[in-house]
């Protein structure tokens, strides 16, 4: 932070007092949206369950138990082992409770992954686009207004499909395989696979941080701290990732959690029609995908995907509404 | 305005035709190319069988003539100009690649030259007309692959269009009749219980998956009935799909039985599907209405309609109403596409025979031609509905200038 910045009353960090009470008064007004503080728990809950997936289940994912005669078997069922299957098992006689944490590990994963790379590269176009203006801006909010018209799911759809029959993998470094296969829970060709679906759902996924980071940067751009800036010397890389970023990271923050909610939806839909992540691969679109054949018979069946995926989808909803009364009390409705 | 028009027509004439690039590069380029299914099948295929397989995809062409026959359908052969063939020994494409021998038998060997080339002169005998497209901008799709092979892929999209018109426009009309009503009562009675119900609701309708909610439905309508039977008989069930039953069904014991075909059978076929539909159109548009209905009864004029003593009802439905209205048309509009694309997981769920189950059905059994035309399609109406919207907008709005 340059002087001139601050003089011309920039926000700082460096003052550490009022940025502690600022950041009380935002948690003081989140408190305040009920609905969002039970959703926080309510995700909190589904969170560390999905984190200890490992550690509460005693099935490995794919364990089929043969000998159990019934095949979906309802919550409650006793194992050949004698153990207990809390939520049944599925056609395949595949404990029901682990596949649904290993699922919401996938889920979950698929939904931060998607939101931290569309939001990180829709903000830095849009900050590019609202600070040159001109040509540049010209170009990329025409290529975002384009892509906002066109019909979203038949396109991801079809690039899914296209890109799911002919088996396409990422040339990943061996390390970054390995991450993503701890943190999914899965072999490391399946994690491969989850990254190009996630890839795919990035496409849409930056266009409305990129609206909202333009629509930031273009009136900063023109405030005399900008300009100040400029004239101690700062350059145009500094200005936009020190200064103009910063400040409107608090409507990205908002957008960023109604989306979550937005794309595992989405990921579940193209999981659920088949064109999204794969069998044995479990997310609770796949799991409600299997369900559907067998519901006229067994009709717990969808719930058990069903009902954490509305509780997240729900939640990550009211989170991003109490997100912004917090974060921005003139918007406030 | 004649100039706005010009340009915008001028500019959708452009989106259009990127969409179409879009979509044509995103099935060619992408790695594997369309034979890539059929080769991981056989991996002992012969050369022959290779290059025939090749030819049924137009791949024996070069990719710019390949694009340009997809496009508008030319070349279709020699250029006959004044009685004279011109370029009709240009080779156009190669009929037998020969590959490095080291990279047989992988999925894409390398080419390292050509045995036999594919010359324009041959072009009417190697593709014949009758069966390449006429092209996709002459709305020549070319014809199906799987579903209904060899049969044009417009026929195709026909034979569904009814169902598909039938479904979306009664949902539409369903979502408007409702959305609108309950976006304005419940601006005018804010913070009402009724306001604060359906304002919850929407927001369900809005975070909640419509493919869970659509086998909520058939759970709650068609499963539990016959779990029921025994304690509740009188319980009617309804069927969990199709458009049309096959033969003659009972709801409740306690109706008739319905006959497959009939007016009854249709409206039941169609309860589930339009109320999946309605509900997740209604929930953001009377959202939409209530905020902007809110905004408008806000202005002065609205107060000066009232402090001229009108009733309530005329400074509302005449005078805040109408301008609320305005920024809605554009969402309408934009609805519209809908009547063609259908819905495609909605579709799927329920077994409706519409647009967007023969889209879904395309796209897991490979059926390209059909895929594409529908993408293609629905591109150029969501285009043209944008273009509508915005004038539609200046029509309702004088205040709005175009330059």
């Amino acid at each position: 932070m340059t002087i001139a910045a601050k003089a011309l009353g920039a926000p700082s960090r460096a003052e550490d007092t009022t940025q502690e009470s600022q950041l009380k008064v935002v948690a003081r007004r989140f408190f305040r949206h009920k609905l969002a503080v039970v959703s926080v728990i309510l995700l909190f809950i589904i969170f560390s369950a999905s984190l200890l997936a490992p550690v509460i289940t005693t099935f490995p994912r794919d364990a089929v138990d043969v000998s159990s005669s019934e095949r979906p078997a309802p919550p409650g069922a006793i194992s050949s082992d004698g153990r207990l299957h809390i939520l049944g098992v599925d056609h395949l006689g595949r404990d029901l409770f682990t596949r649904v944490l290993f699922a919401a590990r996938v889920s979950l994963s698929i939904a931060f992954m998607v939101v931290l790379i569309s939001e990180t590269f829709g903000a830095l176009l849009g900050a590019l686009a609202g600070f040159y203006g001109g040509r540049t801006d010209m170009i990329l909010s025409r290529i975002n207004e384009f892509m906002l018209t066109i019909p979203q799911l038949p396109i991801l759809l079809i690039i899914s499909a296209i890109l799911l029959k002919r088996d396409v993998v990422l040339p990943l470094p061996g390390f970054v395989n390995k991450l993503l296969s701890a943190l999914l829970l899965a072999p490391e060709r399946e994690a491969q696979k989850v990254v190009v679906l996630v890839l795919i759902l990035v496409i849409f996924g930056w266009l409305s941080a990129f609206r909202l980071m333009r629509d930031m940067a273009l009136t900063l751009s023109k405030q005399d701290f900008v300009e100040a800036l400029r004239a101690v010397g700062a350059s145009d890389a500094r200005i936009i990732l020190r200064h103009i970023i910063p400040n409107g990271l608090a409507p990205i923050l908002v957008n960023a959690s109604l989306s979550l909610g937005g794309i595992i939806v989405l990921e579940s839909a193209l999981s659920f029609l088949g064109l999204g992540v794969q069998d044995p691969t479990p997310t609770w679109g796949n799991m409600l995908d299997f369900a559907r054949a067998y519901m006229f018979k067994h009709p717990w069946l969808p719930l058990v995907p069903g009902i954490p995926l509305v509780i997240v989808s729900i939640g990550f909803n009211f989170i991003g509404d109490g997100l912004r009364d917090a974060l921005d009390p003139r918007l406030k409705r | 305005m004649t100039n706005y028009l010009i340009r915008r027509i001028f500019q959708m004439g452009l989106v259009i035709l990127l969409a179409a690039v879009f979509v044509y590069f995103l099935f060619n380029i992408s790695p594997g190319g369309p034979l890539a299914g059929i080769q991981q099948q056989q991996r002992r295929i012969t050369r022959e069988d290779l290059a025939r397989l090749r030819a049924n995809y137009e791949l024996d062409l070069y990719w710019p003539i390949r694009f340009t026959r997809w496009l508008i359908g030319f070349p279709t052969g020699p250029i006959v100009i004044g009685g004279h063939e011109l370029f009709a020994n240009t080779p156009v494409g190669c009929y037998l690649p020969r590959y490095d021998e080291s990279s047989a038998g992988n999925l894409q060997p390398r080419v390292t030259g050509c045995d036999d080339y594919v010359y324009l002169s041959e072009l009417p005998r190697l593709h014949p007309p009758i069966k390449t497209s006429k092209g996709i901008l002459r709305f020549d799709f070319g014809l199906s692959t799987v579903i209904l092979r060899d049969r044009p892929v417009s026929d195709l999209l026909v034979s569904r269009l009814g169902a598909t018109v039938e479904l979306m426009s009664i949902s539409l009309l369903l979502s408007l009749l409702l959305g609108v009503p309950i976006g304005i009562y419940s601006a005018v009675k804010q913070y009402s219980r009724f306001d604060y119900f359906f304002t919850t609701v929407s927001f369900f309708g809005s975070a909640m998956p419509t493919f869970f909610f659509g086998l909520l439905l058939i759970l709650l309508f068609s499963v539990f009935p016959v779990f029921l039977k025994d304690a509740l008989p009188w319980i009617p069930r309804l069927p969990p799909g199709l458009r049309e039953a096959v033969r003659p069904y009972e709801i409740a014991s306690w109706l008739p039985l319905v006959q497959p075909g009939s007016f009854a059978d249709r409206l039941i076929h169609l309860l589930m599907p339009v109320g999946v539909l309605t509900f997740f159109n209604m929930a953001p548009w009377s959202r939409f209405v209530r905020s902007s209905m809110l905004e408008v009864m806000r202005q002065d004029y609205v107060r000066t309609a009232r402090a001229k003593g009108l009733f309530e009802r005329v400074v509302i439905m005449k005078h805040a109403l109408r301008n609320a209205l305005i920024p809605f048309v554009t969402i309408v509009v934009l609805a519209l596409p809908g009547l063609f694309a259908g819905a495609i997981i909605t579709e799927t769920i329920f077994a409706w025979p519409g647009m967007g189950r023969l889209y879904y059905d395309a796209l897991s059994r490979s059926d390209w031609p059909v895929a594409l035309a529908f993408i293609f399609i629905t591109a150029l109406l969501t285009v043209i509905a944008t273009l509508i919207g915005d004038i539609l907008y200046t029509i309702v709005d004088p205040r709005i200038k175009f330059s």
